[in-house]
C-alpha cells in the first residue's frame, strides 16, 4: 500500500536547516494496521503529512497503492487524497458551521458524486459509527466522542484504501478512546489500511505493527509477534535499542 | 457543475457567518457601483448616437462667412460657424440635390388655448421645412407632417408634440383642431408620439439635452410673423439691425441647416453646389474667408460642438477610480477573513479540495459580494438619476436601460474580482498541513 524509499525532508529557515526525515524507508502492506510512536519532534507529523500527500519531500520516492506519487501536480495529489485517503485528527477538525451530514459530505462533494449516492454513502457511514440520529446536529451539539465518531464517518465515507489517524483518541477519556479504537479496528478488519500516530503504548499495541521514530529516523520496527525488523533503515547507533 | 453549485452554497454560507462584515462589504461595493453606474449612464446618454440608423447620411451644413481676419473658433481655425444666415439658408434650400433638406431654428410665440380655463402661455416653436419630419424620422401619434406645398404658401398648419397635445386637448386626437398662435389660427395637422432625441442633435446650441419644441411651424412663416430666433444668434459685422427685414438680410447666423445625402456621389454633388454658391457670393463681396464649406455627419457634428462636457468625462474617470478604491479597500478585509479560515481550508484540502478549487470557492464568494453590491448599487443609481432628473427638470431623461444594468453588473463582477483575486490566491496557497495540527 505504501512504499517510501530514501525519503528526505528538510525544513529550512534563513539560518537553520532541520532534517525532519533522513533517508527514511517504509513499507506498509494493504490491510495492515500500523501505529507510529515517538517523542514530540521526532518526525511523526512530517511522516503523516508526507504519507497523506499534504507536504512534499526533498528526496526519495513514494509509491502509494501501486502509483508513483513522487512528482504529482497539486490537482493530482488532491484527487488521490480524495479517492484513497481518509484523515482523522486529534482535534476532530469538523467544520463548525456544517451539520453532521454536511461535514461527512465534504469529501464526496469534491468527488462530484450525485446527490442520491452521496446520501446513501453518508447514511451508511453514520450507521457504522452509530450516529444516524444526529445527522442534523452541529458539531458543537455533540460530545467529544461523538465528534470523533463523525470524523471517523467522514474518513470512511468515500471508502478510502488508507486511513491516517493522528492521535485519534488524544482528546478523549478512556471509555471513549476504547470506543473509537474498536471502531478503527472494525474499519481495519474490513480491509482498510490504517496508520495511526499515538502516544499511548496500550493503544499502539492494538496495531499489528508498531513503528518508533526518533529525530527523523526509524529506530525500531517490529511485528507484534516476531519482533523482526522489516525495513533496513535503522541507524547503527540505534540498532540495539529496544523501545 | 455540481461542484460549482456547492462552492456557491459555501460562498453564501460564509457570508451568513458574519452578516455585519458581509453587509459592510456589500455596501462598499454598492456605493462604488452606484457612483460609477450613474456616471457611466450620464456619459452613455450624453455621448450616444441619437439616430444610429441614419447618422452617416444626415449632414449638418456649415458655410464659413465669419470675420475675414479671425476664424470662428480660434482653437480650431479649420472649423466654420455652426449656423447660417437667413439669406444663405433660404438660398441653398433651392438645391434639388439632397434627398431631404431643412433649414430650421427655434422661435418663441404666445399660444392662446381655446379653453377659457387655460391662460395664454409662451412656447418654443421650431420653424422648419416639411422634410424635417422625414429626415429625422420623427414619430407621429396622430396625423402627419405638412407637405411641400404647405412649405411654399405657407399654409397655416402646425404639428404639436404629445406633451402639448396632453396639455391643450387632454391627449385626444386633436388633428383638425385649431390653435391660436400670436394673432393667427393654425390647424393642427399632426401630433407627435413621445420623442426625445438625446442629445437634441438637430439643434445642440443652447441646451443640447433639453426637450424638443412643443410646436412645429412651416419655416416660411418667419418673415410673415416676423419671427426672431430664441436660440443662439451669432454675428461679427457691426450692422445695426432696426427691423425684422434687416435681421433676415443681415450676416447674423441663427439658422441650422440639415440635408440628407444618401451616397458619396450625392454628397460630392451637394458639396460642389455649396462651393459654387459661395464662389458666386464672394463675387458679391461676401464670404471673405477661404472657401470652407463643411458637411458634418451627426456624430462628427456633436463631437465638434463638444456636446459631451469635459466635466462628464472627468466625472466618469473619477467614479471608476472610486469603484477601484472601494474594491481595493476590501482586499484587506477579505484577506483577514479568508486567512482566519485557514484551518477549515486545511481540512478541505486534506479531504480532496485542490488549490484551484479553493481559489474558485473564494473568488466566487467575492463575486457574490460584488453582485449583491451591484444590485444595491443599481438601486441607488436609479435613485440618484431620478434625483438628477428632478434637479434638472429633465423628466425621465436620465434612466438605466438594459445596457446600463448589464454594464453595472459587469462592473460589480470586475470589482469583486479586483477585491478577491489576491486574498483567494493567498488562502489557496496556505500549506494545509500547518493548520491540521497533526501530532
Amino acid at each position: 500500500m505504501i512504499k517510501m524509499q530514501e525519503i528526505r525532508k528538510i525544513y529550512r529557515t534563513e539560518h537553520v536547516e532541520t532534517h525532519a526525515l533522513d533517508s527514511f524507508d517504509l513499507e506498509v502492506k494493504a490491510g495492515e494496521f500500523i501505529s507510529i510512536m515517538g517523542p514530540s519532534g521526532s518526525g511523526k507529523t512530517t511522516l503523516l503529512n508526507l504519507i497523506g500527500l499534504l507536504d512534499s519531500f526533498d528526496n526519495g520516492s513514494y509509491v502509494l497503492d501501486g502509483e508513483d506519487v513522487t512528482k504529482l501536480s497539486d490537482r493530482q495529489m488532491s484527487h488521490i487524497r480524495n479517492l484513497k485517503i481518509g484523515f482523522i485528527f486529534q482535534t476532530f477538525n469538523l467544520i463548525p458551521d456544517l451539520n453532521v451530514f454536511d461535514n461527512i459530505d465534504v469529501p464526496l462533494r469534491y468527488r462530484g458524486m450525485p446527490a442520491r449516492e452521496r446520501r446513501t454513502s453518508i447514511e451508511e457511514a453514520l450507521s457504522t459509527v452509530g450516529l444516524v440520529s444526529r445527522m442534523k446536529h452541529l458539531p458543537t451539539q455533540l460530545s467529544g466522542g461523538q465528534q470523533q465518531r463523525v470524523a471517523v464517518a467522514r474518513a470512511i465515507v468515500g471508502r478510502p484504501k488508507l486511513i491516517l489517524a493522528d492521535e485519534p483518541t488524544g482528546n478523549l477519556d478512556t471509555a471513549m478512546a476504547n470506543d473509537i479504537m474498536d471502531l478503527l479496528e472494525k474499519v481495519n478488519e474490513s480491509g482498510t489500511t490504517l496508520v495511526m500516530v499515538t502516544h499511548d503504548p496500550d493503544l499502539a499495541r492494538r496495531a499489528s505493527r508498531q513503528i518508533h521514530l526518533l529525530d527523523g529516523s526509524l529506530i525500531d520496527l517490529k511485528t507484534q509477534d516476531s519482533h523482526v525488523p522489516l525495513i533496513n533503515a535503522v541507524p547503527a547507533a540505534f540498532a540495539n535499542a529496544d523501545c | 457543475m455540481t461542484v460549482f453549485v456547492y462552492q456557491l452554497r459555501l460562498a453564501f454560507k460564509s457570508l451568513r457567518r458574519n452578516p455585519v462584515l458581509s453587509a459592510l462589504m456589500v455596501v462598499a461595493i454598492g456605493l462604488g457601483i452606484a457612483v460609477s453606474t450613474a456616471s457611466v449612464t450620464i456619459y452613455y446618454i450624453y455621448s450616444g448616437n441619437p439616430i444610429p440608423q441614419k447618422s452617416d447620411v444626415l449632414f449638418h451644413v456649415e458655410l464659413d462667412n465669419w470675420h475675414p481676419d479671425k476664424p470662428f473658433d480660434s482653437d480650431h481655425p479649420e472649423r466654420a460657424p455652426f449656423q447660417l444666415s437667413y439669406r444663405d439658408a433660404t438660398a441653398i434650400m433651392q438645391s434639388d440635390v439632397p434627398t431631404y433638406q431643412t433649414a430650421a431654428f427655434r422661435g418663441e410665440f404666445i399660444v392662446f388655448p381655446d379653453d377659457d380655463q387655460q391662460r395664454p402661455f409662451r412656447e418654443h416653436i421650431r420653424m422648419c421645412f416639411s422634410d424635417f419630419f422625414l429626415m429625422f424620422e420623427v414619430p407621429f401619434q396622430y396625423g402627419n407632417g405638412w407637405d411641400e406645398a404647405a412649405d411654399q404658401t405657407p399654409e397655416s398648419v402646425i404639428v404639436i408634440d404629445s406633451e402639448m397635445n396632453q396639455k391643450l386637448f387632454g391627449g385626444i386626437n386633436s388633428v383638425g383642431r385649431s390653435l391660436k398662435i400670436q394673432d393667427r389660427y393654425f390647424t393642427i395637422i399632426g401630433v407627435l408620439a413621445p420623442w426625445r432625441p438625446t442629445p437634441k442633435y438637430y439643434d445642440p446650441t443652447g441646451d443640447p439635452f433639453g426637450k424638443p419644441e412643443g410646436i412645429f411651424m412651416p419655416f416660411n412663416f418667419t418673415p410673415v410673423l416676423e419671427v426672431y430666433s430664441s436660440g443662439s444668434t451669432w454675428g461679427w459685422t457691426p450692422d445695426s439691425i432696426t427691423n425684422h427685414e434687416g435681421y433676415m438680410q443681415s450676416e447674423m447666423l441663427w439658422i441650422q441647416m440639415w440635408v440628407q445625402l444618401d451616397s458619396a456621389t450625392q454628397k460630392q454633388a451637394y458639396q460642389d453646389y455649396l462651393d459654387a454658391y459661395v464662389i458666386e457670393q464672394k463675387k458679391l463681396g461676401r464670404f471673405a474667408r477661404p472657401l470652407n464649406n463643411r458637411l458634418l455627419n451627426v456624430m462628427t457634428m456633436l463631437e465638434e460642438q463638444e456636446v459631451v462636457p469635459d466635466s462628464t468625462r472627468s466625472q466618469l474617470v473619477v467614479s471608476l477610480l472610486f469603484l477601484v478604491v472601494c474594491a481595493i479597500n476590501l482586499i484587506g478585509i477579505l484577506l483577514g477573513k479568508f486567512l482566519s479560515r485557514a484551518p477549515e481550508i486545511g481540512v478541505r484540502r486534506a479531504l480532496g479540495a485542490s488549490r484551484s478549487s479553493v481559489f474558485i470557492q473564494h473568488v466566487l464568494e467575492c463575486e457574490v459580494i460584488g453582485v449583491l453590491g451591484g444590485g444595491l448599487g443599481l438601486a441607488i443609481s436609479v435613485l440618484v438619476l431620478n434625483l438628477i432628473n428632478r434637479m434638472l427638470s429633465t423628466g425621465e431623461h436620465l434612466h438605466l436601460d438594459l445596457t446600463m444594468v448589464g454594464a453595472g453588473l459587469l462592473l460589480s463582477l470586475v470589482a469583486g474580482l479586483i477585491a478577491g483575486v489576491y486574498p483567494s490566491w493567498r488562502i489557496c496557497h496556505v500549506a494545509p498541513a500547518v493548520h491540521l495540527k497533526m501530532q
